[in-house]
């Protein structure tokens, strides 16, 4: 229905991400329509699953996609996929929102005795094309395939926004371990990627 | 560290959870456009980013995609005026239905004035007075607000570095500053006393060889709060220290007072 408004798309092609970026830029709202419907889900996924708050979440994707519909003349298709900038955005948006909460937390404590520059997250990777349902598969596989610990560690790591040294606290493990840990897990995973790839 | 012995650590990095000397090595890299290192990050980034699709799936709300639209068009309103709309490559009108209502309205309004020997020309303009008022407070609003998360963005930021400026008047609030590599220094703090109108403060970053740079000026608001971002054009690595001055209004070319607020950077 969206598609057959925002013209001049071919019939029956999904218009790419740069186009509908484009479309944007010269504020097109119906662009922003079709980008919402393919990124929405997985982007509440990720914020809800860092803020697990379903109210806050909503909250945070809506200010990511309004961020991403001002910031539009930021984004060139040239210099990478949208997609890895989404997501970084999103995550950093509700890690924010995870550390204001922690410090408000520790102020009540206390008191009782708290757009990354596009340029700097997308650039020509390998992840532009394999399709996300073929890398959501390689990452959940990849995320089994490790062992507790190591996942955990990951987890922490991109889902809480915590250091080396943070989760190593959290975990009570040696910190070289949690480095070790962390290494390994991510190399697997640029490995996988790169592999889906070719 | 060379490029070599730092491109294992670009996941983590992007990730968020590298620190210490490691983290400044690099840091240190990106600092100078290194054209090995800022690549590799950016591309460690993308690699990073599709740990999102790890989070168990969730159906969002279905009223979000309508409070999305709804805020974007409302944006739009707010910044029609000033946003440059290529007419020719979109199909959307030139003037949305809303324009064209406002318009008819103002139009039945303007020939009632008329009819009524000019006391409803006053009344309209009175009323036109009152909404540019609005949209001007609007404006400002929005204006405060997208500050506001400008500075909320670097304090949050892991790449930030967090500092306290002392005063040297025991009796002044302490400023908290938030340096970062990319996005600016941030600046925030309570409790400041009034400036009067013919002065101002005056942010400076002073350099290893102790030259002060003019970052920016700055005055307390109404409630005696400091929160904004200004930007860095230099490695921090070469920042010695961050000093605040009181300047006749408009600021001053070099310090023209004693420090009112300093702290050490490295």
């Amino acid at each position: 229905m969206l598609l057959a408004v925002v013209q001049p798309w071919p019939e029956g092609k999904q218009p790419t991400d740069a186009a509908l970026m484009e479309r944007v830029q010269q504020r097109d709202s119906t662009a922003l329509e079709v980008l919402y419907d393919r990124y929405g889900r997985p982007v509440y996924s990720l914020v809800l699953r860092i803020s697990q708050q379903p109210a806050s979440a909503e909250e945070i994707v809506q200010d990511v996609f309004l961020q991403l519909w001002r910031s539009a003349e930021r984004f060139q298709i040239s210099r990478g996929p949208l997609e890895p900038w989404l997501f970084a955005m999103a995550r950093n948006r509700a890690l924010d929102f995870l550390r204001l909460k922690r410090e408000k937390q520790r102020r009540r404590e206390d008191s009782t005795d708290s757009d990354l520059p596009f340029s700097a997250v997308a650039r020509p990777d390998p992840e532009g094309d394999i399709d996300r349902s073929r890398r959501t598969e390689r990452v959940r596989a990849l995320m089994s395939s490790l062992p507790d610990a190591q996942r955990r560690a990951i987890e922490l790591a991109f889902f809480e926004g915590m250091s080396h040294s943070e989760i190593s606290e959290a975990m009570g493990e040696a910190l070289g371990t949690v480095k070790s840990w962390i290494r390994g897990g991510l190399l697997r995973l640029r490995e996988s990627l790169e592999e889906a790839r070719s | 560290m060379d490029c070599e012995q730092l491109a294992p650590l670009y996941e983590e990095y992007a990730l968020g959870v590298l620190e210490g000397e490691e983290r400044a090595e690099l840091e240190a890299h990106l600092a100078r456009s290194c054209p090995t290192c800022t690549p590799g990050i950016a591309k460690a980034r993308g690699v990073v980013a599709q740990l999102a699709l790890y989070a168990p799936d969730a159906e969002p709300p279905a009223a979000l995609r309508g409070k999305i639209l709804d805020a974007v068009k409302s944006s739009n309103e707010a910044s029609r005026a000033t946003v440059p709309v290529n007419k020719t490559a979109t199909k959307q009108p030139i003037f949305p239905a809303w324009a064209w209502a406002a318009a008819a309205a103002l139009a039945l309004v303007t020939g009632y004035s008329i009819r009524q020997m000019g006391i409803q020309t006053t009344q309209l303009a009175e009323l036109r007075r009152e909404m540019k008022l609005a949209t001007l407070q609007s404006q400002a609003l929005q204006n405060q607000l997208d500050e506001g998360r400008m500075v909320a963005s670097v304090m949050m930021s892991p790449d930030s570095m967090p500092l306290k400026l002392m005063p040297k008047d025991k009796n002044m609030p302490m400023v908290h500053a938030y340096l970062h590599p990319h996005m600016g220094v941030a600046i925030t703090a309570d409790q400041m006393p009034g400036i009067a109108p013919a002065r101002t403060l005056q942010l400076w970053l002073v350099t290893k060889k102790g030259q002060p740079m003019s970052v920016a000026i700055f005055r307390p608001d109404a409630q005696g709060q400091i929160a904004m971002v200004a930007p860095v054009t230099m490695p921090l690595n070469e920042i010695a220290a961050l000093a605040v001055t009181e300047e006749p209004a408009g600021g001053s070319p070099q310090p023209t007072s004693a420090v009112a607020w300093m702290a050490q950077v490295n």
